[in-house]
């Protein structure tokens, strides 16, 4: 077995340049990236400022009159809805919205916002003072608290109305789509950190995966795409490997191999443990080299780290099985050519089922559901949610996830592996 | 019998590429596949060693079937294909090694059995070197050596000469030679060249169009030609008119022009000289040379196909 990889490393460091562009590539977009999205106002925010004007058209104390009321007359005992009480009077939602707008330091150096009347908004707007309104629709108060805290499912959203698009509004979309996911998010830890309410009370759906690409908090947007880029960037991997077993049918020294009665385990564990090693050390060399350079994850704990080496860890067993499956499949198929293309276009449709194109809020749930099932969806969500929640991220489920994907690559790559050349 | 083929048929898209061929090789034989390009010879080899599935027929190991059991040949066979099978971005040491360690050879003498081979390829001084690096020549040796790492009972060699230097090629006779004296290996040794075969090969095989068109040693061979003369003739001029009017004489078999003369094949004991004179003089020519030449295998084809080995 030790042979195969052996060779397989052997064969991957005569050919340097290519690896090391392999290593390179995602550090070196990653950086881009960042400069460019730098320019839109971290580094210089005079140079945007987007005007906002936030309309309120929730009469927020009479909404939280009528939750108190609503919470009241629940079915509760006097200390869960005591609890339910001050968990309303803590997030009342319209306020959380303004401290978004109005108070947070990283926004308002590049987003001015200010309150208006409807029709003030209006006005504005068509004499191109505004770039967006946020509206925020009567009974909001309300209708949130109740979804979150009671689990009715209401249908209340907050509307925004964008002058024209931008990079800068879509930004802004993404923040206010955060905002609204991070406030099932955030509350649904805090119940369960009080212990003291039941399961039922959570927000229909439960946790939402985060996948937006602007968050000014707890992550930001070059943590997020680090790891969203990177993932997709390793992903190819599996495709280069296999690619290097074109190499070893145009040779013919694939004939050589079967003709010795090698299992196809064997075989497929060079491959398979050099797409690992590989993989693995693709991702810890971006994550370390862009931090050193950048300062992307500066003031994390040694914990968060650690917990990245096995999220990447356990990535880099999944592409491995990839790898394993992609080396079958161009072993069986005639046309190293239309194998590459192959390979090429799953590996794009992961990409875009990951979330690595375009923000995963946008899709239908069925596509949303087969997210949880990419490598790299489940990879950037998880490190998203560890960036956020350490430990408490659901690191057990999304590595066994991960776990099985590679027993199942790996399994098809075995089934796949052609015990004698196919004419 | 170590290898016998019982109507081994391969097709491509419905043709028989291979087409119904029987032939055995015995322990420590040294057996020669003979045959023009496109004649099915490396579809007969791959099948034989388990590389692709027959469309028809068997293939048997001291009797027993290996198409359902692959691993009984693949244990005892050292295939040379005819395509190098090598890592070119590896050396050659490293390639022997690579696959010394797949075929299972044991650590404690993998080592010395490379240096071994790497002699007997003529490689020591350049092992080191990546396979890329080497010519043509240096690359079909170390294509041999690869297969010669767990010392296998039987050798199938699949025209491991093209299109090399004649120094490589002398070496690589040589090396097949010994491996068939001194080590007692069993040699199947396929190619278009038939003075190799004819060196080599105790027994032959000529192979045509997917079948077998004759076998047997040499001697039983050439004895198809006992029927036959092959004469050559020069003369002073020549013309496609001369050729076609030779054809024209009763006992001629077959004329064709070759690099030095005209090659006439005819029926013995007839009195063929007097006719060919007559012929070519009243063509206005003149003939300037003539001898009758001992058939070889060449001929041998050229009388059981009517074209040559390098057609
Ligand atoms: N994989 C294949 N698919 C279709 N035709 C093939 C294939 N391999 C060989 N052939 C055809 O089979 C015939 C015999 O080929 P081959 O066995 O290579 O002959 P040889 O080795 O005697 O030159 C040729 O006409 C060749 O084109
Ligand atoms: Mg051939």
């Amino acid at each position: 077995m030790f042979s195969f990889l052996k060779k397989d490393l052997l064969v991957l460091w005569r050919d340097r340049k290519e690896v090391l562009i392999a290593l390179f590539a995602p550090i070196l977009l990653v950086v881009i990236l960042n400069f460019a999205f730098s320019d839109i106002g971290v580094d210089d925010p005079k140079n945007i400022d987007l005007s906002v004007a936030i309309v309120m058209e929730d009469d927020a104390e009479a909404s939280m009159q009528q939750i108190e009321a609503t919470i009241q007359s629940a079915p509760l005992s006097d200390n869960e809805q005591q609890t339910l009480l001050e968990t309303a009077h803590a997030i009342v939602p319209s306020d959380l919205l303004f401290e978004l707008f109005l108070d947070d330091s990283d926004l308002s150096q590049w987003i001015s916002a200010e309150r208006l009347t409807a029709s003030a908004a209006a006005e504005k707007m068509e004499n191109g003072d505004l770039d967006a309104i946020v509206h925020i629709p009567a009974g909001f108060n309300y209708d949130v608290l109740m979804q979150l805290l009671l689990g009715e499912v209401t249908d209340t959203r907050v509307k925004l109305q964008i002058e024209e698009h931008s990079l800068q509004t879509d930004i802004l979309y993404d923040i206010m789509d955060n905002y609204l996911n991070g406030l099932n998010l955030h509350l649904a830890l805090d119940h369960l950190a009080e212990g003291n309410i039941e399961g039922a009370m959570l927000p229909t759906g439960g946790r939402e995966l985060l996948n937006d690409e602007v968050e000014p908090y707890p992550y930001t947007f070059a943590q997020y795409f680090t790891m969203a880029l990177s993932t997709l960037f390793a992903l190819f991997i599996a495709s280069t490997i296999a690619s290097k077993t074109a190499t070893e049918k145009r040779q013919r020294v694939i004939n050589r191999i079967i003709i010795t009665n090698t299992r196809p385990v064997s075989f497929l564990f060079g491959k398979v443990t050099a797409t690992f090693f590989f993989t693995l050390l693709q991702l810890l060399f971006v994550c370390v080299i862009v931090h050193l350079a950048l300062g992307i994850f500066a003031g994390k704990s040694i914990e968060f780290w650690f917990i990245t080496v096995l999220i990447i860890t356990f990535f880099s067993l999944t592409v491995a099985g990839l790898s394993a499956m992609f080396t079958s499949l161009m072993l069986r198929m005639n046309s190293i050519n239309l194998a590459t293309g192959i390979f090429t276009m799953i590996i794009m449709l992961l990409g875009t089922l990951g979330g690595s194109f375009f923000p995963i809020g946008e899709m239908s749930p069925f596509m949303q559901s087969l997210v949880e099932w990419t490598p790299n969806g489940i990879t950037t969500s998880l490190f998203i949610e560890a960036l956020q929640y350490g430990t408490d991220a659901p690191l057990l489920a999304a590595f066994s996830k991960q776990f099985l994907l590679f027993i199942l690559f790996l399994l098809i790559g075995i089934f796949l592996f052609p015990e004698r050349r196919e004419v | 019998m170590m290898i016998e083929t019982v109507k081994l048929t391969k097709s491509f898209k419905g043709k028989n590429v291979v087409d119904e061929i029987n032939f055995y090789i015995d322990e420590g034989e040294s057996v020669g596949l003979l045959g023009p390009n496109g004649a099915g010879k490396s579809t007969t080899i791959s099948v034989i060693s388990s590389l692709i599935k027959p469309s028809a027929g068997d293939v048997k190991l001291y009797g027993k079937s290996i198409i359902k059991n692959p691993a009984a040949i693949r244990k005892i066979l050292g295939i040379v294909p005819q395509e190098i099978a090598l890592y070119e971005e590896l050396s050659a040491y490293e390639n022997l090694k690579f696959f010394g360690e797949i075929y299972k050879v044991k650590r404690s003498v993998l080592e010395e059995r490379i240096q071994e081979i790497l002699d007997m390829v003529g490689l020591r001084e350049r092992q080191k070197e990546l396979v890329k690096t080497f010519s043509g020549g240096m690359k079909r040796r170390v294509n041999i050596g690869a297969a010669l790492l767990h010392r296998p009972k039987i050798i199938i060699l699949d025209e491991p000469t093209v299109g090399i230097d004649p120094q490589s090629r002398n070496h690589i006779l040589e090396t097949v030679q010994k491996l068939n004296k001194e080590n007692g290996t069993t040699i199947l040794y396929t190619s278009h060249y038939m003075e190799e075969v004819e060196q080599l090969c105790k027994r032959v095989y000529i192979m045509d169009h997917g079948k077998i068109v004759a076998s047997g040693s040499k001697t039983e061979l050439l004895n198809i030609l006992s029927s036959e003369d092959t004469i050559k003739i020069h003369l002073n001029e020549t013309s496609d008119d001369i050729l076609k009017k030779i054809q024209q004489i009763e006992s001629v078999r077959h004329v064709d022009e070759t690099d030095d003369g005209i090659r006439i094949i005819s029926k013995k004991g007839n009195n063929i000289l007097s006719s060919l004179i007559h012929t070519v003089e009243s063509q206005g020519a003149e003939i300037t040379n003539y001898q009758i030449e001992t058939p070889s295998l060449e001929d041998v084809f050229l009388h059981l196909t009517g074209r040559t080995l390098r057609d």
